[in-house]
């Protein structure tokens, strides 16, 4: 298979320990590919060096063997691009931005435009100005999917998006891989990544932690756990179970990043009452940290 | 405190920039009025008596010249009315960003949702619009004292500081315009035109009065009335403070007003907002071919701008070549101003027309130039450059296409504005000739080339510095050519101002300062080029 992304020792260093430093890495064709990593960790200056927006200090980095920097219109012309931080167009209305970036393009088909527009819920008719956080963002979904692109670099793309729109544009990355798009995604939302990517790859402070499927880095699915017991917790059960870190049991109340089955879990806890029982996604940052002190041990 | 700080952080480039424009002008014309004027009693009531007479020509611009044969009265005459329009087209435009352009980048709703009080918020903006300004004219009023001490003939202290207080009240009656409009429109564009508009009708109301006109009581409407009743640098003048209190109190009614309304509006929304149409979901691309046309694209996205720029130009040139026979004639009587009409190569009113209009159209049309400067810059801070380069645009495609677009555009606003010019011609009865104004118009395009390609070297270079610094070009430009001829600067210096090199077409062609701003013009946009290769987007 050959590659859709590809990058050699990629550095963009603005100083102080910021950019992205020695990025070695490779996407193939037809694989939709998540790039997690919390605020600041080096993401969207990534993107914006795949983009040929930004120049690299040192390193190189092509999009289907063309040379982001050097031959960036070409590149361009092979991508539909979602930016991190959705640009003001004021006044214009939906319809105007819309034709103006077709006529720059010269691949986007009116068609295709309104049948995204109806599965995004979009009126072209507001004014920019006007459009909830969520519109813009819909706007920018829609004009990175009309031209069909073989490649979608699509940067933290679901933010503002209701969960509705959320399910939609899942279903756009799914059609797109389908007709043989390959997707680069970057988010810092693990639920997100889990959703629709094969393979994932972590960067935290610039530099790239790990790659691999989903399946391969068990470690990053992880649930916060907490469970308040009306009696006392089935203390010895719970710490029989497998990947349950930083178990804390403080009276009644049990705590803990538990990354193993949750059948296992709830059989722990059968026959003992429970008064609640909490279990939200843990940020990226406690799953990084969980994770990464875990190999470390 | 925190508040006040970067309320008066955000008035900085303006003050600054009037500041500096306001002392240049008053050190400049201090120390031109000994130049001109001559430094013998004699000498100067020869010139008082012929600089009366050109006074009376243009009291439609100009208050009526009163002790011209002291540096006190010039200096009221010439040098201050002008400063008052510059301050209070600042004010208007520094409130509609307080009032509006705040609103549009989310800093507005930023400082309420923090728990800052509507009027607390507007209150705050217009007591530091109130501090910058007061230091700003600080700096105007020591400037032009510093120039008449250098031309040793000292101003009084006293007396220039008096000057203070009636500027000052004009200043926050423009700012206090411009809070008011604000809040009655949803974009600070559109304040900023409506604002103009008003700033214009108020000035011409009092330019009726100045020219012999009784229009009644309305006269205390126009701000400039209020201001031209105070004149502290005259010799028994002195500030008139009925006049200059009912100026502070109707910007304090005004900015009141604005608190109000603004506590009566949603944010982001006009004072009076009709219910939106219960029109049908559009959801294909808009039919406007322009708006997918290279350049004309650009072009399109701005017609309204554009179209106002023009018509605003067309209805001043009118009215500025309407009085060409009346300065011809005025000034044929007066020995001193023969010699500067020769010195001009004026001898006929086409003549006129072509000094006169053209150095203010020239002017404008910087200012317009300036204006793209500025949304260039912006493209870049607000992501749109960023869109246009993933759509497949290559860097210096977009360069070209800018500076295409803008000349396109400095075009059409150019030719309205000749149409506007030649109209007054047939009207008034002035020979214009049809083919030397259509040259003359064509003529500014190089100007335009230079200036926008400069720009955007700028802007590829210091997105933050380039307007400052395109408009400095721009205002020196002006100055340069202003002021060459009255001080016999040589001729080199002269030459480097792009309205020197642009000359008077309507006279004789300066063929040698077209090719000179075009080749300014290709070594800028080389530049430009270059610039904008070398830059990281969005970064």
């Amino acid at each position: 298979m050959t590659s859709a992304i590809h990058t050699e020792k990629l550095t963009k260093d603005y100083g102080a320990g910021r950019g992205i430093f020695a990025l070695d890495l490779e996407v193939s064709e037809g694989e939709v590919f998540g790039f997690l990593g919390p605020n600041g960790a080096g993401k969207t200056t990534t993107i914006k060096l795949l983009m040929g927006l930004t120049h690299a200090t040192h390193g190189s980095a092509t999009v289907f063997g063309l040379d982001a920097d050097r031959e960036a219109v070409a590149v361009k012309h092979r991508v539909g691009y979602v930016p991190g931080e959705l640009p003001q167009f004021g006044g214009w209305r939906g319809s105007e931005i819309v034709a103006y970036i077709a006529g720059l393009r010269g691949d986007i088909d009116d068609a295709e435009v309104e049948a995204i527009a109806k599965r995004l819920d979009l009126d072209l008719g507001r004014k920019y100005r006007e459009y909830s956080h969520g519109n813009k963002q819909k706007l920018a979904l829609l004009l990175a999917f009309t031209p069909k692109p073989a490649l979608l670099i699509l940067d933290e793309p679901t933010s503002g998006l209701d969960p509705l729109h959320q399910q939609e544009f899942y279903r756009l990355v799914r059609d797109a891989r389908t007709r043989g798009a390959t997707i680069f995604i970057s988010s810092h939302v693990l639920s997100e990544v889990e959703q629709i990517c094969d393979r994932v790859g972590i960067v935290r402070e610039g530099h790239l932690a790990t790659v691999g499927t989903l399946d391969e880095l068990t470690g990053i699915r992880a649930h916060r756990v907490r469970i308040e017991f009306a009696d006392a917790p089935p203390a010895e059960r719970l710490r029989s179970l497998n990947g349950f870190e930083g178990l804390a049991i403080d009276g009644r109340q049990v705590t803990g990043l538990y990354r193993g089955s949750f059948d296992e879990l709830l059989g722990a806890i059968a026959g003992a009452r429970v008064a609640t029982l909490e279990s939200r996604e843990p940020t990226l940052e406690e799953v990084f940290l969980s994770y990464y002190s875990g190999a470390t041990k | 405190m925190t508040l006040f700080r970067l309320a008066l952080r955000s008035h900085r480039t303006g003050a600054i920039a009037t500041a500096v424009i306001g002392g240049f002008a008053g050190f400049i014309n201090s120390v031109a009025y000994v130049s001109v004027a001559g430094t013998t009693h004699a000498e100067r009531l020869v010139f008082a008596h012929e600089m009366a007479l050109v006074g009376q020509q243009l009291s439609y611009l100009l208050p009526r010249p009163v002790q011209l044969d002291t540096i006190g009265g010039y200096l009221t005459w010439r040098a201050f009315s002008v400063v008052a329009i510059i301050y209070a087209v600042w004010a208007m435009l520094a409130a509609t960003g307080a009032g509006r352009g705040d609103e549009e980048k989310g800093l507005t709703e930023a400082w309420l949702t923090a728990g800052v009080a509507r009027a607390r918020w507007l209150g705050t903006r217009t007591a530091a619009f109130g501090v910058a300004a007061a230091a700003s004219i600080v700096v105007t009023l020591a400037g032009t004292a510093l120039g008449a001490a250098i031309a040793n003939d000292p101003l009084a202290l006293p007396a220039v500081s008096a000057e203070l207080l009636p500027l000052l009240a004009l200043t926050l009656w423009g700012f206090g315009v411009g809070l008011v409009v604000a809040q009655l429109v949803t974009t600070r564009r559109v304040a900023s035109v409506t604002g103009g508009i008003v700033i214009v009708a108020l000035f011409t109301l009092n330019s009726a009065l100045r020219a012999g006109a009784d229009p009644g009581a309305l006269k205390w409407l126009s701000p400039f009335y209020l201001f031209d009743r105070s004149a502290p640098l005259l010799a028994d003048g002195s500030v008139d403070v009925p006049a200059t209190i009912a100026g502070l109190a109707v910007a304090a009614v005004l900015v009141a007003l604005s608190v109000w309304a603004f506590g009566h509006r949603d944010v982001g929304g006009a004072l009076i907002r009709g219910r939106a149409a219960a029109d049908r979901q559009r959801r294909r691309p808009a039919a406007d071919p322009l708006l997918r046309i290279p350049v004309l694209a650009g072009v399109d996205q701005q017609r309204g701008w554009i179209l106002g720029w023009g018509i605003a130009m067309a209805v001043l040139g009118y009215f500025l070549s309407s009085l060409a026979r009346t300065i011809v004639d005025g000034f044929k009587d007066i020995p001193a101003m023969q010699i500067y009409l020769q010195r001009a190569g004026i001898g006929g009113y086409a003549d006129v027309v072509g000094v006169i209009w053209f150095s203010t159209a020239l002017l404008l049309i910087a200012i317009f130039v300036v204006a793209q400067v500025n949304a260039w810059a912006a493209d870049d801070a607000e992501g749109r450059l960023e869109m246009v380069l993933a759509a497949g645009a290559s860097r210096a495609r977009i360069v070209l296409e800018r500076i295409a677009a803008l000349l396109v555009a400095a075009g059409v606003v150019a030719v309205v504005s000749s149409v506007g010019v030649y109209l007054a011609g047939k009207a008034f009865d002035i020979p214009v000739p049809a083919d030397r104004l259509a040259l003359a118009t064509a003529l500014v395009l190089p100007v335009v080339f230079a200036l926008g390609a400069i720009g955007h070297a700028l802007v590829g270079w210091r997105p933050r510095l380039a307007v400052l610094l395109v408009a400095a070009v721009a205002v020196i430009s002006y100055f340069t050519q202003e002021f060459a001829p009255l001080f016999g600067w040589p001729d080199w210096v002269g030459r480097t101002s792009f309205f020197v090199l642009y000359g008077t077409p309507m006279t004789s062609i300066d063929w040698g300062g077209a090719a000179t701003l075009m080749a300014i013009g290709i070594a800028g946009t080389g530049l430009a080029l270059a610039s904008m290769r070398r830059r990281d987007v969005g970064s």
